[in-house]
């Protein structure tokens, strides 16, 4: 697992399910290459001879530039994936996301108001879902997805049962 | 499986339901109120059918002329009808609309159409203001505003009562949602709490502020910007365009002065208690330990006369912005040091340090680690040149203080036992200096307290050493009844000392009936 320098020590992080990989990957085609082609008609365009205006040379690069950006994306997926963890301790719950913009969240039980359970059509296609826990607070943004339903399903109890025998008010 | 706090239901009712005509809790509010909510819907009516027959009557023509054509009769006719259905609307909406306390629960039913049933817990108020309009002032009225932690619109609001019956509702609300009144039905009035005005902001001292804002600065560069463009041009019709620019202002500035006026902060056992307003005036209680982040800023013009603003997060005003919701998030609009020491007091009566003065002080107008902060290390001054050395944290026994800002100064004070969440981040600009920023989340609200380049490895002791704090502190805070759990400690609430002020050298830590007891 990777672990930096702003985790805290002595967490064993458990990561969520590589098939998660999977999802990122189609929401990257669907975003990244229907930009891509939306930014390469200018090229089609000028080179049937339709339009006077882009330059060829811009018309190449500026889908060029994206392709390299997308690709570059898609790269980081896999590690991306890996950098999300989560853990369990006993009275927070700990998660981590990303590799160059870190960010570790805690989110103490008895702070949680309610917990969603959410599952995309390619997430239900692998049996994965995404949590989110959501607290007084609309900064908390603890997204943990890629979760197998079942431990989803799991976690969610838990937390909820949890989050009860620890409610405090706001 | 969503979970506690549900603090508001809308029910629907069962029309059906057999139910006495007005039991004994139920009230209505003043029959007077919609005519002074609508009543710019009324004026309206009458001015567009009317203005015909008013122009004539002006004129000194006759009021409706030989061989009334038929337009003026189907006018006057439509407009007396729409008056009709308006002040018919007006009346059933009065009828339908009721209230209700009872057993924990603040209860409000509107509508003959479609009706709502509204019911919020006592216990889970966050906030009650008293707002007077400038006309339901004039009738001695005034709109009773019950907040929720739900960020969004008032869970209950009741336009108009009379001044009297809404002052002594909530006074009723606020002593049952302590828990120092039985809850019964109608049981004897609850008298209000005594209150002490601890702070008052002088008239002198809202004008200079309002001329030393940051608003004004952008004034002045816009006008020394338009003089110089106009003698350029030597044109003088620039003058004209800035018109607008200029009624737009001074709306800008009549609003932060109508909203500030005769500022005043009390405190009761109900809790802190503002007031407020020139012509439409507005009273806030918000009970103890509502706050959940404050913040202290001091704009740079501000700093020659060693001024400062105080500002806070109450989970029932939400973070929607605004003029009004600046007014009412804002607890000092203006205020020197003693001042900002006194409302610290309020809010914070266990400062969990033993120099609370030097602290809040430090924290106010200190650089490096005076007073114990621990500041962005020296490595990542490439990255804050100026803020390096005024970046810091400090953590008391009861609040987290987070210093930043050169310039604009800024102090956010978060308490242990209201913090929600938190968040390490560190981009990669940061990971090469060796610091991380940790967000601590809050409700919505002004304040957004955050720590920017933290040393590493003191931002994650910080993080760990934070969430254990607030675990703590949330153990130690059982009720939501403030009172009730200090009638449980011992000290009774009668007693209402005035806060000590902060700087009070023998006592560390002042006990006021609104501390929390230490040990159950």
């Amino acid at each position: 697992m990777h672990s930096a320098a702003i985790d805290p020590p002595g967490i064993g992080w458990q990561r969520v399910s590589p098939k998660y990989v999977t999802v990122r990957l189609v929401e990257w085609a669907v975003g990244n290459l229907l930009f891509v082609a939306v930014l390469s008609l200018p090229l089609v365009f000028v080179l049937l001879g339709g339009w006077l205006w882009p330059p060829l040379w811009l018309a190449v690069t500026v889908p060029a530039a994206m392709f390299v950006l997308a690709l570059w994306r898609l790269v980081l997926i896999p590690r991306q994936v890996r950098a999300i963890g989560y853990a369990e301790r006993n009275d927070d719950l700990l998660i981590r996301r990303g590799i160059f913009f870190q960010r570790t969240m805690v989110v103490p039980y008895g702070r949680m108001q309610y917990v969603d359970v959410a599952v995309g059509p390619v997430e239900r296609a692998l049996g994965l879902c995404t949590l989110k826990l959501h607290t007084a607070s609309p900064g908390t943004n603890a997204l943990l997805p890629g979760l197998p339903a079942a431990e989803g399903a799991r976690l969610r109890e838990q937390l909820t049962a949890r989050g009860e025998a620890r409610l405090a008010g706001l | 499986m969503k979970h506690g706090w549900q603090v508001c239901e809308r029910v629907s009712v069962d029309v059906n339901r057999e139910r006495p005509a007005v039991d004994a809790g139920w009230h209505r509010v003043h029959p007077a109120s919609p005519f002074v909510r609508g009543w710019v819907a009324l004026a309206a009516v009458v001015v567009f059918f009317g203005r015909d027959i008013f122009e004539r009557a002006l004129q000194g023509r006759e009021l409706l002329e030989e061989g009334l054509n038929g337009r003026i009769l189907w006018l006057l006719a439509g407009g007396a009808a729409l008056l009709l259905v308006t002040v018919a609307g007006f009346v059933l909406s009065w009828y339908f609309t009721r209230y209700q306390l009872s057993e924990g629960y603040v209860r409000v039913n509107t509508g003959f159409l479609f009706k709502q049933q509204r019911q919020a817990r006592l216990d889970r108020v966050q906030a009650i203001d008293i707002v007077q309009p400038l006309l339901a002032r004039i009738f001695g009225l005034a709109e009773l505003k019950f907040e929720v932690a739900d960020a969004g619109e008032s869970a209950v609001r009741l336009a108009y009562l009379p001044i009297g019956q809404a002052k002594q509702l909530r006074a009723t609300i606020l002593g049952r949602a302590a828990g120092v009144v039985a809850d019964g039905g109608e049981t004897a009035p609850v008298p209000e709490a005594p209150e002490q005005v601890v702070l008052s902001v002088p008239h002198g001292r809202l004008v200079g502020s309002l001329l030393l804002s940051e608003q004004s600065f952008f004034v002045v560069l816009g006008a020394i910007a338009s003089v110089v463009f106009s003698v350029l041009t030597e044109s003088g019709a620039v003058i004209l365009y800035l018109i607008p620019a200029i009624l737009g202002l001074g709306a800008a500035y009549w609003k932060s002065f109508n909203k500030g006026f005769n500022f005043t902060a009390a405190i009761s056992p109900d809790g802190i208690r503002l007031r407020y307003g020139l012509l439409d005036t507005q009273a806030q209680t918000v009970p103890p330990g509502r706050i959940q982040a404050l913040k202290i800023t001091q704009p740079p013009l501000w700093r020659i006369l060693g001024w400062y603003r105080i500002q806070v997060n109450v989970a029932g005003y939400g973070g929607a912005p605004g003029n009004e919701n600046a007014a009412r998030t804002t607890l000092l609009p203006v205020g020197g040091l003693g001042e900002v020491m006194q409302t610290l007091a309020l809010v914070l009566p266990d400062p969990g340090t033993p120099e609370p003065h030097r602290v809040f002080t430090a924290a106010l107008n200190g650089l490096d680690s005076d007073a114990g902060f621990t500041t962005t290390p020296r490595r990542a001054r490439l990255i804050a040149p100026l803020g390096w050395r005024r970046n810091a944290f400090l953590s008391t026994g009861t609040a987290l203080l987070l210093r930043s800002g050169r310039w604009w100064r800024q102090v956010v004070l978060v308490p242990h036992q209201r913090t929600q969440s938190m968040a390490l981040t560190q981009g990669p600009v940061a990971r090469r200096f060796g610091v991380a920023d940790l967000v601590l989340h809050t409700t919505a609200g002004p304040v957004v307290p955050r720590l920017i380049q933290a040393d590493v490895g003191e931002a994650v002791a910080l993080f760990d050493q934070q969430a254990a704090r607030a675990r703590e502190a949330r153990k130690r805070q059982t009720s939501e009844q403030w009172l009730a759990e200090l009638s449980r400690a011992g000290s009774l609430p009668v007693r209402l000392q005035p806060p000590a002020p902060l700087q009070a050298p023998a006592d560390p830590t002042p006990t006021t009936p609104q501390e929390e007891p230490r040990h159950g």
